[in-house]
């Protein structure tokens, strides 16, 4: 990637000005270069040197530089790696519809029905869950879970237990959500309270009742972030570690456990490697084909 | 009227709902942390500070602390630097490749911590880095410095360009100007940025699990402890981690708050 | 001869294929109050920014005492510049903005505090010197403004538009007030304005600009009557355009048969108006008397009274003649309040040839 040469805004500089030009240019590369320094030496090395290594291959225990396809020939024909990626996928899927769905009315209620002062204060108790540790808030969920825990402690009594959510893919779909709802409320309250409020009550007043106006008016106006939130959704649950590992059991695996599996354990780093493009790959796949329906179709109408 | 306010009550019912699923594991964690039962289950079996005395007793934990300690201290200076100046840049200059920039300055957020932490580590096993704290700062200051850009970038959004301009009209070159001038407008945002970034980097456990070794970090810590069997430590360590990460965001928002606060007033 | 103190030689200023000052050159003395003005879009703030430093002229080049400028930063040049928006720091107090200027130029801190006093003083700001610039109102940011620039005790101040956003009757005051400043501090005033009032009213001398040219330059009098092409003769406002054919008469003098029938006016002194050939005339409308009826001698027009405008105490009467032509007449209010005209009265607009211009063809 070649280094951008930064240049004032307010235009070119003359051609008989070096000192000051001079001066302009150390100022722009003191202040321009450090992050863009730091995010290709720590962000954009790292990855390529990931994408490197999956040619690369193990001889005796030892990283080889290689050019070899072995690693990508044994992942992409294992049928451990196509049963995780279908699982994975799946699941994240899934995640994304069901957080999607449940969200909305949340959102809708956020965005409409309470008044700002509330809204702004349920917004900041959206990001809370951000800055709590992941992990613990997974302990949380399994104890709940457990044999013993709240829920069937509750339940059982009941005659409607115990429920078996722990080591299933349930329980995985359940730590997912853990992770992606608030944050899936949360970009859905932004997309709807910004559907211009004249719209839905020229809606209204055109006779459109408030599940039609929903439908045709609100959720056509809010798509791109309603689109962005399921997206970001998918994205989070497709690279989580933690719930299918403590909620899931691990049984199925899901990828980022064959990941970490096989750079902490088995040590094939060049495999694991593979399984990461892979999930890179699908994500980009994934954002592009969300980003082309969020945008595409809207340019259609138009 | 009576259907309009049986709708609604429906609809906060259902947000509240939502909410509960998304605060029991955070309420739970925190109150079960002082009780007294091994097992956190109900009924509640008394008031205790067992486990934090515990935890305060525990060695691994104590250097966990300390290492987040020192990971969140150091990352959140060098990311609000980068995060700064990556928002200047995009402020004041216009230049090719651009959106390169600024796009190789915000993505990391949207790649897999996991695969993160594995690029990371390959990486930093190559140059030396991997298994210390520097290494869990690297990968920290990655991920954190988008977020300290885009704050500082939503402030200098309120900067009138004639500003910088007037401050260079009455003598001050373009150091003077960043220093008496931008950096004193953008003092809220990089505060904020500094807590947040603190944030991040204090809960972030995956690049930490992967590029530590035997350097853990706190919620590295608290991942090795799962594995093991149900332990109350754990609400213990996830009360005193949520109550710093609390803290900090609270802070950036108060910061932030205050300067939205004072540009509504402007603008009014 | 003595050296100009600002000279601007073939100045020009182009962003891609737009060029937003295409060719000026102009010179500037000491002490001189000048106006750059022209519509929005002509230039002339470009050109006051080429001054500053903000922006570095394409070609051509700006010399200062007969030194070259270009490439001089804006931090380096001594030119303080009072914005259209203010541009005051806003996380400062209005002492600190006002002491900006004096401690980038590393001021001892008493001094600078002293300065500051003085100048906050000399506007009326020292009464709130303490505030913060966001609890200050349209009037007293624009003093603060000045005192900033004014505290560095420059050779000259640059304003840009800096009546257009106060109110009108603070906007009067203002005027006379930056008159009496510069007056006092005997510098040089360089002043853009798009209102020909402003500029008239201040300056010593206008440039009036459009499309990135200059159109002319020259005391207030000078451009109100001898107005240099016909851009110049509407933009000034307040004359009365005739284009029509022209006849070369005995004595020398011209008529002219136009819109409005056939008038007179002298020949220019450059000459060039020949017999057949289409001239434009123009005729202060404030030189343009009206009355019941005719006397025989000057320009006479009969006309109707189509409408008839108040502004301050200025009247201005826009009339119709028979075939269709308009003219404008501008009376003062006393004049006019002994003899109230009615839309559709009929008048006779007179005035002496004398009165009259021919534009340069």
């Amino acid at each position: 990637m070649s280094e951008p040469l930064p240049a004032p805004a307010t235009g070119p500089t003359p051609l008989k000005a070096t000192s000051r030009r001079a001066t302009g240019a150390r100022f722009a590369v003191f202040w321009g270069a450090p992050p863009v320094l730091w995010q290709a030496a720590f962000f954009l090395v790292p990855l390529g040197f990931l994408v490197a290594m999956t040619f690369w291959s193990v001889k005796s225990f030892r990283l080889t530089p290689d050019a070899t396809l072995a690693n990508w020939t044994f992942i992409l024909n294992a049928g451990f790696f196509r049963n995780a990626y279908v699982y994975t996928f799946w699941l994240s899927a899934l995640t994304a519809l069901i957080a999607s769905v449940a969200a909305f009315p949340a959102a809708y209620t956020l965005a409409y029905k309470v008044s700002p002062a509330t809204r702004r204060f349920m917004i900041f108790m959206l990001v809370v869950p951000f800055f709590t540790s992941y992990p613990v808030r997974i302990y949380s969920t399994q104890i709940f879970f457990s044999p013993q825990g709240i829920i069937n402690t509750v339940l059982v009594p009941l005659g409607l237990g115990p429920l078996q959510v722990l080591n299933t893919p349930t329980g995985t779909v359940v730590g997912y959500l853990v992770l992606t709802l608030p944050l899936v409320v949360l970009l859905q309250t932004f997309a709807l309270a910004n559907v211009p409020r004249i719209l839905i009550e020229a809606a209204h007043n055109l006779g459109c009742g408030r599940l039609r106006t929903i439908g045709t008016v609100i959720i056509p106006s809010a798509r791109i972030g309603l689109i962005v939130a399921g997206t970001f959704a998918f994205v989070l649950a497709f690279g989580d570690y933690v719930a299918p590992t403590y909620l899931g059991g691990s049984r199925p695996p899901t990828l980022s456990i064959l990941i970490a599996d096989q750079v902490k354990s088995g040590n094939n780093w060049p495999r694991a490697s593979v399984v990461a493009v892979m999930m890179i790959m699908t994500l980009m796949v994934v954002m592009l084909v969300m980003i082309g329906l969020a945008y595409g179709r809207r340019k259609e109408r138009a | 009227m009576s259907m309009a306010a049986l709708r609604r009550l429906l609809l906060v019912a259902y947000t509240v709902l939502v909410f509960a699923f998304i605060f029991a594991p955070i309420v739970s964690t925190i109150v079960f942390s002082f009780n007294a039962d091994r097992f956190p289950s109900l009924p509640w079996g008394g008031f205790s500070l067992q486990w934090y005395e515990a935890i305060f007793a525990d060695a691994t934990i104590q250097r966990g602390l300390i290492n987040s300690l020192i990971v969140a201290g150091v990352t959140c200076v060098i990311a609000t630097f980068l995060g700064f100046s990556a928002a200047y840049i995009d402020y004041r200059y216009r230049f090719l490749g651009k959106s390169v920039y600024l796009a190789l300055a915000a993505l990391p957020p949207t790649v897999p911590v996991v695969i993160l932490g594995v690029a990371l580590l390959t990486f930093e096993g190559r140059v030396g880095l991997s298994g210390t704290l520097q290494g869990i700062i690297v990968g920290h200051v990655v991920l954190s410095t988008p977020f300290a850009m885009a704050l500082v970038r939503m402030r200098l959004a309120d900067l009138d360009p004639d500003i910088e301009r007037a401050a260079w009209n009455l003598g001050a070159s373009p150091w003077a100007t960043m220093f008496g001038v931008i950096v004193p407008f953008c003092t809220p945002a990089i505060l904020a940025a500094i807590f947040l970034t603190a944030a991040v980097s204090f809960d972030e456990f995956m690049i930490a699990w992967f590029v530590s070794g035997v350097n853990e970090t706190l919620p590295v810590r608290v991942l090795a402890m799962l594995q093991g069997q149900v332990s109350p430590r754990i609400n213990a360590i996830g009360a005193i981690v949520f109550g710093v990460s609390i803290t900090l965001v609270v802070l950036a928002q108060l910061l932030l708050g205050r300067m939205s606060g004072r540009a509504a007033r402007k603008k009014g | 001869m003595a050296t100009p103190m600002i000279e601007l030689d073939r100045v020009a200023k182009h962003y891609g294929n737009h060029a937003a000052v295409a060719e000026v050159s102009f010179t500037i003395d000491k002490g001189e109050f000048i106006a750059l003005m022209g519509p929005s879009g002509c230039g002339k703030t470009t050109t006051l920014r080429m001054i500053a430093g903000l922006d570095q002229p394409t070609s051509g080049e700006i010399r200062l005492w007969g030194r070259r400028l270009n490439e001089d930063a804006p931090w380096e040049r001594d030119a303080p510049l009072v914005w259209q928006s203010y541009a005051l720091f806003p996380f400062l107090s209005v002492r600190k903005n006002v002491e900006f200027g004096l401690k980038q130029r590393r001021l001892p801190a008493p001094e600078r505090r002293k300065k500051a006093e003085e100048w906050m003083e000399r506007l009326g700001i020292a009464g709130f010197a303490e505030r913060g610039v966001d609890q200050l109102s349209g009037g007293q940011r624009q003093r603060v403004a000045l005192a900033r620039a004014l505290a560095l005790e420059p050779e000259m101040l640059l304003l840009d538009e800096p009546l257009s956003a106060l109110d009108p009757h603070l906007r009067v005051r203002m005027q006379s007030e930056l008159v009496r400043l510069h007056r006092e501090l005997g510098i040089t005033f360089i002043c853009v304005t798009h209102s020909h009032s402003e500029a008239f009213a201040m300056a010593d001398r206008v440039v009036i600009m459009n499309e990135g040219r200059i159109q002319q330059i020259g005391a207030p009098r000078e451009i109100h009557r001898r107005a240099a092409n016909r851009f110049v003769a509407e933009f000034v406002g307040g004359n009365n355009i005739f284009t029509g054919t022209a006849r070369v008469e005995d004595d020398g003098s011209i008529a002219l048969a136009g819109p409005v029938g056939t008038v007179h006016a002298p020949s220019p002194l450059e000459g060039g108006i020949v017999t057949g050939a289409a001239a434009t005339l123009v005729v202060p409308a404030d030189r343009i008397e009206l009355a019941a009826a005719g006397t025989g001698c000057g320009n006479e027009v009969a006309a109707r009274v189509v409408t008839v405008e108040f502004v301050g105490s200025t009247v201005t009467v826009f009339l119709e003649t028979e075939g269709g032509g308009e003219l404008h007449a501008q009376r003062s209010l006393h004049e006019m309040e002994n003899t109230p005209l009615a839309v559709g009265q009929p008048v006779v607009a007179r005035w002496s040839p004398q009165q009259g211009f021919f534009l340069p063809a």
